[in-house]
């Protein structure tokens, strides 16, 4: 079976009926409508703890889960106070430092995966799961030899030390190579080498190929790494507290991380409204990611 | 900068247009070397790596950072020949990944693997010389009864003394020339405001010197046993006798008061015959220790079986629950006759999208056995003891983690599904299989060769999930009256924890070499993972 | 950061070369004045950077007055704030990479660490000492040595919503429960425990017993002896499990919920901080501080807790960091804006006398007799033992109150002598 570029099928979803009629009573409910069902009652189970925080979020004193009785007191100080505890500066600090990451990830990943997907080389196995096996030493202690490094990396290039956002993101970019890279190369094993192979004789380049064909036929899973990368750098306080010292410098982790710090004192309410506020760009990047992760061109074809 | 342009540089080229047909087809002639847009684009890109490069070995030679020199030429090497060589294919899309990788996570894990080596920790957090600076500026006791002497930092030639007035009448000393009256000086209000043959220091100037007047130590008569004058705020000086003193010829610590040698041992301290050490201590290499403490601490080998089996339990459980929820809604939502698909999917990665942290404190409210809101309100009034039975809490740290990790197999299965060929799919349902039995014989193993080194990675991040273990239940409930504070739901790398920093002294020399010793068992079980998963691969 | 160095030093340079004008110009007559007059009169004394790490709980009652010190001495003070969390290990760590701070701001609690580790450099007061309370004074001794200066001093105490009991007659803690049950709320005192136990809150009842954690010698400072073992303690662990038998201390009722009992109404009495307080008359409520009556004979003393201010062994800036921690931080003044912002007992007697705050006043005179929170650097180990056995005992998961409390001092001794 020999498949060219030009005859990549349209969008399609993996397991859709073929016939899209509209289904009504007893079918659609053992078809269609359970799954409702089961998407309402996850609803409820993932946002449930959340109303507390929301609830938390609007009230000005108070506590985190001090009690049961939520929205007691509804009130937006919490969020209109976001602003004098610099938490904008945060957000922004954020958005840069994951959005960069994300792409850099994806770029580096999907460079990586090709290179384990199209190429036979001595010790591609055993690199690949070199790899996996390099990122799962266990962190606790990194951070010990994290800030050194960071200090010694700052005395060659400013740039790349501590209190700097570009060091942090480099250091995030030192997992870019690992399980997100082996989530991209089974995909890119999907997509068939004849496509490779064809393009080849109309004398493109490795770099073209990679480039204009396989990296448009992966973007879902070029979405979801990016994803994925993003939040776990949006989520990450462990490693950018090390490396970023100054509250001005902070992501929105490390400055929500900050107020929680001491449970004494701890704003909750400004904390919970922090959070709430957080939750909002990873959600929107889902919904905007969500038209290439599903429904995004599929291969159209076996492996192989 | 540099960096960043590696990551641009990844592909080896920006995108281009689709190659022109008036290019040679096929005629083996490579195509690394038809000087085009992109080859031009990869020259300027690598030519500003070399220059950055370059830059960094020039300024890593004048702080003498020599590691970070050898580094910088190897990649210097490396990455000409990477790029301008035609043999390096696969090189070119690996090198700006196993660059970042090879700094930031292969240097992280072998400086804990050097510390591991080391009694590093609370008590030996430094280099030898500090040791001795602190433990004599520790050691020095003003006089009793001795008087507070308004300070005047004078010069000579660049060596610095104090001046003070005692009984009406101004005196000078420095470090080598015992405190001695000046004539001619004057003085007001007790402090001396001139100094023939000697410049007063202005405060600009006492800014400029103040580690060295600091340290100055200004003898207060011939008898070293007198004291010696010094300040710590260039106003104000008291008399000092410092009762250690350090012979760098022998390399020991006396004590003066009562005699005693402390000579350094191997441990990293200055030990009397007696055996009392001084604190702090210092740094210093104590080979295997670490590890054979692992072994031979009765703490640890205690409840070590019981926590182990549970952190397998744990680790396991928490894979195999997250992922087959995650699938679950994954093919229940990639039905395209479902109204509101996107809402769903949406919400369905709120708990993804909150800082985890903050979702364990909350469960850990809602959990709470006589107040929580899943006793209280979902359940009516019951006592369930969800964080407090040894049992339950195993099963409510499940759970927890089950809402916390289901997003990301959902995630992931969403996009794993998406990319099972429609084809497969048709043809198989042409052959007259049922839906579940296309699920099971065909999509599923599809979607395993691409999920499964996920669920060895995933298994591998749960077995050293502290964070969750931490913050939820803090390890609890505890054992009772097990020497260290370790409960029934502490995880190994948590029981670490407890060991090696909770006790308030903190050993990283043991923590690391315990940290290594769980890789290992980590990193075998996932090796062996990823060979079976091979196989789903060849299938 | 990067870009601001740069910036400074042009600013520096500018205020250089405006300061010359200016003296320039006053000679030539007062027909043109500048505008910079005003700053080069009072032209700075001392000149440089002194960096302070300072965390987030403290850094709001810090930052007038570091503006205020950068004022006076042109000394410029560079306030990093700092995650409470974090800022000690990280204090430990980087002071010996050179990367630390001049001056941290802390609680005396963290002594001995810094000790242990060699990163503090000992302060002399001279005669000021004399002007602090002796427990402030004491709290940041270590081995004879002081190495803080203290400027506020926190305990905890009773606390009384007025509106559900005017007045408190109880001497003894079980008439103080029969009186707190009299108001016919949900609970009659409430003390926060939680999963670990908090032995902090119980400790004023430990010390009824006469069981304190360490023996004191006769200068007040703590011996390496436990205090807590033996007849009293084991009297104590008893009392735990009575008070936990009849649900006047639950287990599950952690911070956040004894706050907000006490703020909805339902308990007339609960044991806790200042650092709560400020919240209770926010809401409105009318309240009154009292000491913790004795439980087991002996009078009732909570810890104190003082908050000071380290310099580092390895400071750059010596002489400005102790132009700031000895002799700014130490003056009256200075002490009374600190307990203005921050609304806790001031170190100085000078200022302590100043303050009329009844809620303050209260506190104070419950922790009178209090001694400092030992800082040996095991208190770590210490704080979690205690935690841990007193839960379990007011919980019944430790079926032998005594027998836990014995196997808990047991294990406090292993971890006191295991680490010397």
């Amino acid at each position: 079976m020999v498949t060219t570029a030009s005859e990549v099928r349209p969008p399609k979803s993996a397991n859709s009926n073929a016939n899209h009629t509209a289904v009504t009573g007893m079918r659609w409910w053992r078809e269609v409508g359970w799954r409702h069902i089961v998407g309402i009652v996850m609803i409820i189970v993932c946002v449930l703890p959340l109303l507390y925080v929301l609830s938390a979020s609007l009230n000005p004193g108070g506590t985190l889960t001090g009690s049961n009785q939520l929205f007691r007191e509804i009130s937006f100080d919490n969020y209109s106070n976001l602003a004098e505890r610099g938490f904008w500066t945060w957000a922004r600090n954020s958005l840069i430092v994951c959005t960069v990451t994300a792409v850099g990830t994806v770029l580096m990943g999907a460079a990586a995966a090709y290179a384990f997907s199209r190429f036979r080389f001595k010790g591609r196995r055993g690199s690949l799961t070199g790899l996996l096996l390099a990122q799962m030493f266990p962190q606790t202690l990194a951070f010990v030899a994290i800030f050194l490094l960071l200090l010694s990396l700052g005395e060659v290039f400013p740039s790349l030390g501590l209190n700097s956002l570009l060091g942090l993101i480099c250091v995030y970019l030192g997992g870019a190579l690992g399980v997100n890279t082996f989530l991209m190369y089974g995909f890119f094993n999907t997509v068939p080498r004849e496509l490779d192979e064809a393009a080849k004789i109309d004398g493109a380049t490795h770099a073209q190929i990679f480039w204009t064909i396989i990296l448009r036929l992966v973007t879902p899973i070029l979405a979801v790494v990016g994803l994925l990368s993003f939040v776990s750098a949006f989520g990450d306080f462990l490693v950018a507290k090390v490396v970023l010292q100054r509250p001005e410098q902070y992501t929105v982790a490390v400055g929500l991380y900050s107020w929680a710090s001491d449970e004494r004192t701890a704003p909750w309410g400004l904390f919970a409204a922090g959070a709430v506020v957080a939750a909002i760009p990873v959600i929107l990047l889902f919904m905007f990611l969500q038209r290439y992760i599903v429904g995004g061109l599929t291969s159209g074809s076996v492996k192989g | 900068m540099s960096q960043q342009t590696v990551v641009t540089d990844s592909a080896g080229a920006p995108p281009e247009p689709p190659p022109s047909r008036s290019r040679p087809r096929g005629d083996g002639i490579s195509h690394a070397r038809n000087y085009g847009r992109g080859f031009w684009v990869k020259v300027i890109l690598v030519a500003l790596i070399d220059a950055g490069a370059v830059y960094g070995i020039l300024s890593a030679v004048a702080v003498s950072q020599w590691g970070i020199v050898a580094f910088l030429v190897v990649v210097l090497l490396v990455v000409n020949w990477v790029y301008f060589s035609k043999r390096a294919l696969p090189g070119k899309y690996l090198f700006p990944g196993l660059v970042f990788l090879f700094v930031y996570v292969i240097f992280t894990a072998c400086y804990t693997g050097y510390i591991a080596f080391t009694n590093y920790g609370d008590g030996h957090n430094s280099t030898q010389a500090d040791a001795i600076a602190a433990i004599q500026i520790q050691n020095e006791q003003r006089v009793e009864g001795s008087a507070a002497y308004p300070i005047t930092i004078v010069s000579q030639d660049g060596e610095l003394g104090f001046a003070v007035v005692q009984d009406g009448q101004v005196e000078v000393g420095t470090a080598e020339q015992p405190l001695e009256a000046v004539d001619g000086a004057t003085a007001s209000d007790d402090k001396a405001t001139e100094v023939p043959g000697w410049d007063v220091l202005n405060f600009a100037a006492i800014a400029q010197q103040q580690e060295a007047i600091v340290s100055l130590r200004v003898p207060v008569s011939d008898d070293p046993a007198d004291g010696s004058l010094r300040t710590q705020d260039g106003s104000t000086g008291y008399i000092y006798q410092s009762t250690m003193s350090y012979d760098p010829a022998a390399g020991t610590m006396t004590d003066s008061a009562t005699g005693t040698v402390y000579t350094p041992d191997d441990r990293g301290s200055f030990r009397a015959p007696d055996g009392t050490a001084l604190t702090p201590g210092w740094k210093v290499n104590v080979g295997f220790e670490n590890f054979t403490r692992a072994f031979t601490d009765s703490r640890i080998s205690g409840p070590f079986i019981s926590i182990l089996i549970w952190t397998f339990v744990f680790a396991i459980l928490s894979v195999l629950t997250t992922f087959a929820l995650g699938l679950f809604l994954a093919v229940v939502f990639n039905d395209p006759r479902i109204r509101g698909r996107k809402i769903y999917r949406s919400l369905l990665i709120l708990p993804y999208a909150f800082p985890g942290f903050l979702a364990a404190l909350v469960w850990k409210g809602m959990l709470n056995p006589d107040f929580g809101f899943i006793n209280e309100t979902l359940l009516g009034g019951a006592n369930i003891p969800w964080l407090t039975d040894p049992t339950l809490a195993k099963v409510s740290v499940l759970l927890v983690n089950l809402w916390l990790g289901f997003p990301y197999m959902f995630l992931v299965c969403t996009g794993a599904l998406q990319s099972i060929p429609g084809d497969v799919l048709e043809s198989a349902r042409m052959d007259g299989a049922s839906a579940a039995r296309v699920q099971r014989s065909i999509v599923f193993p599809l979607l395993m060769v691409s999920v499964a080194p996920l669920l060895v990675s995933s298994f591998a991040f749960n077995f050293n999930n502290f964070s969750l273990i931490y913050m939820l239940t803090g390890g609890g409930p505890n054992f009772e009256g097990t020497p260290i504070i370790v409960g029934h739901t502490d995880i190994l790398i948590s029981m670490v924890y407890s060991v090696a920093f909770e006790s308030g002294v903190k050993q990283y020399g043991f923590a690391s070499a315990l940290s290594i010793l769980i890789f290992i068992i980590v990193g075998v079980i996932s090796w062996w993972g990823f060979r079976r998963t091979r196989r789903l691969e060849e299938l | 950061m990067r870009r601001s160095i740069p910036v400074v030093a042009a600013a520096l340079g500018l205020a250089l070369t405006m300061s010359a004008c200016s003296s320039g110009g006053s000679n030539e007559g007062d027909a043109t004045p500048k505008p910079t007059t005003a700053e080069t009169t009072s032209a700075p004394a001392l000149s440089g950077t002194l960096t302070m790490w300072v965390d987030e709980t403290r850094i709001d009652v810090m930052k007038p007055i570091v503006q205020e010190f950068q004022d006076e001495t042109g000394i410029k003070v560079d306030l990093v704030q700092k995650v409470s969390g974090d800022i000690r290990t990280d204090f430990v760590s980087q002071v010996p990479t050179g990367q630390g701070p001049d001056v941290v701001i802390g609680a005396h609690d963290w002594t001995g660490e810094f000790v242990n580790n060699g990163v503090v450099a000992p302060i002399e007061l001279g005669d000021k000492a004399s002007g602090f309370a002796s427990s402030a004074i004491q709290a940041f001794t270590y081995d004879g040595k002081l190495y803080g200066s203290p400027y506020a001093i926190e305990n905890i105490a009773l606390v009384r919503n007025n509106k559900l009991l005017p007045e408190t007659k109880a001497n003894t803690f079980d008439d103080l429960i029969t009186e707190g049950k009299s108001a016919d709320k949900k609970y009659s005192v409430v003390i926060q425990q939680g999963d670990a136990g908090d032995a902090y809150h119980l400790y004023p009842l430990q010390t009824s017993f006469d069981a304190p954690i360490f023996k004191q010698a006769a200068d007040g400072s703590y011996t390496n002896e436990l205090g807590l073992g033996g007849e009293n303690g084991e009297n104590f662990a008893k009392y735990l499990a009575k008070l936990g038998k009849e649900k006047v201390l639950i287990a599950t009722i952690d911070g956040e919920k004894a706050k907000q009992a006490f703020l909805d109404g339902e308990t007339p009495y609960i044991v806790t901080g200042p650092w709560n307080t400020t919240a209770f008359t926010e809401a409105g409520m009318d309240i009154s501080v009292l000491p913790v009556p004795s439980a087991g004979g002996s009078e009732a003393k909570p810890f104190v807790g003082v908050q000071g201010a380290f310099i580092s062994a390895k400071s750059k800036n010596p002489l400005l960091a102790n132009e700031f921690v000895t002799n700014f931080l130490t003056t009256e003044k200075v002490q009374t804006e600190l307990y203005k912002a921050g609304g806790r007992l001031p170190a100085l007697t000078a200022s302590a006398d100043k303050v009329d705050d009844a809620v303050l006043k209260g506190f104070n005179e419950a922790g009178a007799t209090g001694a400092p929170m030992p800082s040996i650097p095991e208190m770590g180990a210490m704080w979690a033992f205690w935690g841990t056995t007193e839960v379990q005992i007011i919980s019944g998961q430790a079926k032998d109150p005594v027998k836990a409390w014995d196997k808990m001092v047991t294990n406090m001794q292993d971890a006191v002598d295991g680490t010397k």
